[in-house]
């Protein structure tokens, strides 16, 4: 094969019973009646994962990160498609799944390493190693009901690290243990992936993958919409979190905003501009009753909520007298310094002392910086380079 | 098929310390650890004995504490496996949703650890034998064969009903009642020729059970009827073949069933 792992068309269907009806009395009361809810937590999943490559899997909660990863694992099974994977694979999916709370630690480590796939030979090379990973010198032989909850993680982790698959799959599991320890598993994920390995990775701190993943994909819904590199992806996957909370709109609607178009160089409307490019905001709005002296203004701000840019026409010291009906105001941007990223825009009308908002259209729009400029940073600024001898 | 088996081959040190913690763990936390296993057979023993010595007014059967136990402790090797089995695979949720691993390991590790006591309980039972100088009959050598047989039966069974009681969770309680009936129908406590000479018409029936044509086996290999008590022998031809025959029907089923209803198991318990 060439692929570590290919998935083909993979769709995963869940049942959502209204009850959970188990008992043999319910389920012939309920022959047939039992109501459930189609829940697709996966649909045409296409993917490849080559081998020696670190991909990270971000996305919303529910959006199917983890079902893929049990797809994968054959946790459970696709609806329809088919995984393939090629070589052996340790899942990372829950550290210390199978710990007995009345076995020692290194009872458990033998047990734990088997669930994993590994045999007593393997990790008898490697018990020093394990255990001075987890840090517990003295309490390997305590029975593991005693440990405390970092100790019963750094254990499983350690194990689970321990074992040398070819493909490690790990859900969220970095999210525990103190800081220190983060550091030590992220290194640890460091040598492996410098090995070759095939690592598959799935956490919610989306810029850990941004640390250590080759490719990132973002899945919604079930489905990959972004796939990529990880500072696209990940940037991606910021905006559209930040988009969802942040967008609102509020006012009085005396004056109405009624649209907003995003213009570029050729006066077309677009989502996609360019470093160095022109962008004009053009708002059209409607006032429902003569309204005297309103200031309209716009900002444009990053999905951090920082704001690059924002004015109106008051501080650039237009009168707009008295409006009725429809209008027109347009913020003509000259060249747009930005280099890539998504950006939000805020429109608004309100009085001139900012006491009366008729119409505030907070961050509802957006649009993405793209660039062909090497430097990194929020802001193309000219620079030239040079070099020479010390001066003195 | 062949490639479940091919993984299980693959698993199978996972099985081996699947077993080896079951048996750890059950007398982990107890003083008298493994002398528990004992004690069920042993209070077993001392009640039926008062109860039957009353019953039947004693005579009936030479030696009935030897004869109870040659059949008691099969019984309670197949009783105790499929109690544990049935729940094994809900009961481990930690790991049937988070780890892949042939599930069929949990309740074979289950009969496994059951086959352990069953082993170390004969092995009492046997010291005891020739300390009274027990007369053994050449059939003792048929043993292995009917451990066989029994365990292709209870393994079967096993896989079937803890596979299907992820599904239904009746299923654990019908396995309880129907083994308490079953109990009663084999003869444990009583000796087969108390249903022959009583109620001859229902012998067929009697016979239909597996488990019956079991314990008879284990009397028969055991007890020496010869020299004891022929009213202890029974052994049909068709009976054991039919249970010859059910045993490995089961376990074919049984895993057949297992394989085509375990790819769920994550989703429903």
């Amino acid at each position: 094969m060439e692929h570590a792992v290919e998935v083909r068309e993979v769709s995963k269907m869940f049942k959502l019973y209204h009850e959970n009806v188990r008992s043999l009395k319910e389920k012939v009361l309920f022959f047939r009646k039992r109501g459930y809810e189609e829940f697709w937590a996966l649909r045409d999943i296409d993917l490849d994962v080559e081998k020696g490559e670190t991909l990270g899997i971000i996305g919303a909660n529910g959006s199917g990160k983890s079902t893929l990863l049990k797809c994968m694992t054959r946790i459970i099974y696709p609806t329809s498609g088919k995984i393939m994977t090629d070589g052996s694979i340790a899942a990372l999916l829950e550290l210390g799944a199978g710990f007995q709370p009345d076995l020692t630690g290194r009872e458990n480590v033998y047990l734990n390493a088997s669930i994993l796939g590994f045999s007593r030979k393997e990790v008898d090379g490697k018990f020093d190693e394990i255990v001075a990973f987890a840090e517990l010198e003295r309490f390997i032989d305590n029975y593991v009901r005693n440990y405390s909850s970092g100790m019963y993680i750094r254990l499983g982790f350690a194990v689970a690290i321990s074992v040398d698959p070819e493909i490690l799959i790990v859900d969220e599991v970095l999210a525990v243990g103190d800081e220190a320890f983060q550091r030590k598993c992220l290194d640890k994920i460091d040598e492996f992936r410098d090995s070759g390995k095939t690592i598959i990775f799935v956490t919610h701190n989306v810029d850990v993958t941004r640390e250590i993943c080759d490719r990132v994909i973002m899945l919604e819904e079930g489905r990959i919409v972004r796939d990529g590199i990880p500072k696209e992806v990940v940037n991606h996957y910021h905006q559209v979190m930040e988009t969802e909370e942040e967008a609102s709109e509020q006012g009085n609607r005396k004056i109405e905003i009624t649209e907003v178009r995003l213009l570029n160089d050729r006066g077309e409307e677009t989502n996609d501009f360019y470093t160095g490019s022109s962008m004009k905001v053009r708002v059209c709005y409607e006032a429902r009753e003569p309204i005297v002296d309103p200031v309209f203004g716009f900002s444009l701000d990053d999905y951090r909520g920082f704001t690059a840019f924002g004015t109106n026409t008051a501080l650039k010291g237009l009168e707009m007298g008295t409006v009725a009906g429809d209008g027109v105001v347009e913020f003509d941007l000259k060249s747009l310094p930005m280099l890539e990223g998504r950006y939000l825009v805020s429109v608004a009308a309100h009085s001139r002392d900012e006491q009366t908002v008729y119409h505030w259209q907070d961050k509802l729009y957006q649009f993405e910086m793209k660039s062909d400029i090497d430097d990194v940073g929020l802001l193309y600024i000219p620079c030239e380079v040079k070099t020479g001898p010390q001066a003195g | 098929m062949i490639e479940r088996l091919k993984d299980l081959w693959a698993h199978r040190e996972l099985l081996w310390n699947m077993t080896v913690k079951e048996l750890k763990v059950k007398y982990k936390r107890s003083v008298l650890g493994f002398a528990w296993s004992f004690m069920t057979p042993l209070v077993m023993l001392l009640v039926f004995s008062i109860v039957f010595s009353i019953l039947a007014r004693g005579g009936d059967v030479q030696w009935y504490a030897v004869f109870l136990m040659s059949g008691l402790l099969p019984w309670l090797f197949f009783v105790n496996s499929l109690m544990q089995s049935v729940g094994s695979i809900v009961a481990n949720p930690g790991l049937v949703k988070k780890v892949y691993f042939p599930r069929e390991i949990l309740p074979i590790a289950a009969v496994g650890a059951n086959i352990f006591h069953f082993v170390l309980q004969m092995l009492v039972f046997f010291v005891f034998m020739l300390l009274i100088r027990w007369h053994f009959s050449p059939w003792l050598l048929l043993m292995p064969f009917i451990l066989i047989l029994q365990v292709v039966l209870t393994l079967g069974l096993a896989l079937l009903v803890s596979a299907a009681n992820v599904y239904l969770r009746d299923v654990q309680h019908f396995v309880e009642v129907a083994l308490t009936a079953l109990f009663w129908l084999s003869p444990i406590v009583y000796p087969v020729g108390l249903v022959a000479s009583q109620f001859p018409k229902f012998m067929p029936l009697y016979l239909v059970n597996p488990m019956t044509n079991i314990v008879l086996l284990w009397e028969y290999a055991i007890y020496n009827p010869h020299h004891y008590g022929p009213q202890v022998a029974y052994i049909s031809f068709w009976g054991i073949l039919i249970t010859v025959v059910f045993s490995i029907v089961t376990l074919v089923g049984g895993y057949y069933v297992f394989a085509r209803i375990e790819r769920g198991f994550a989703e429903q318990i």
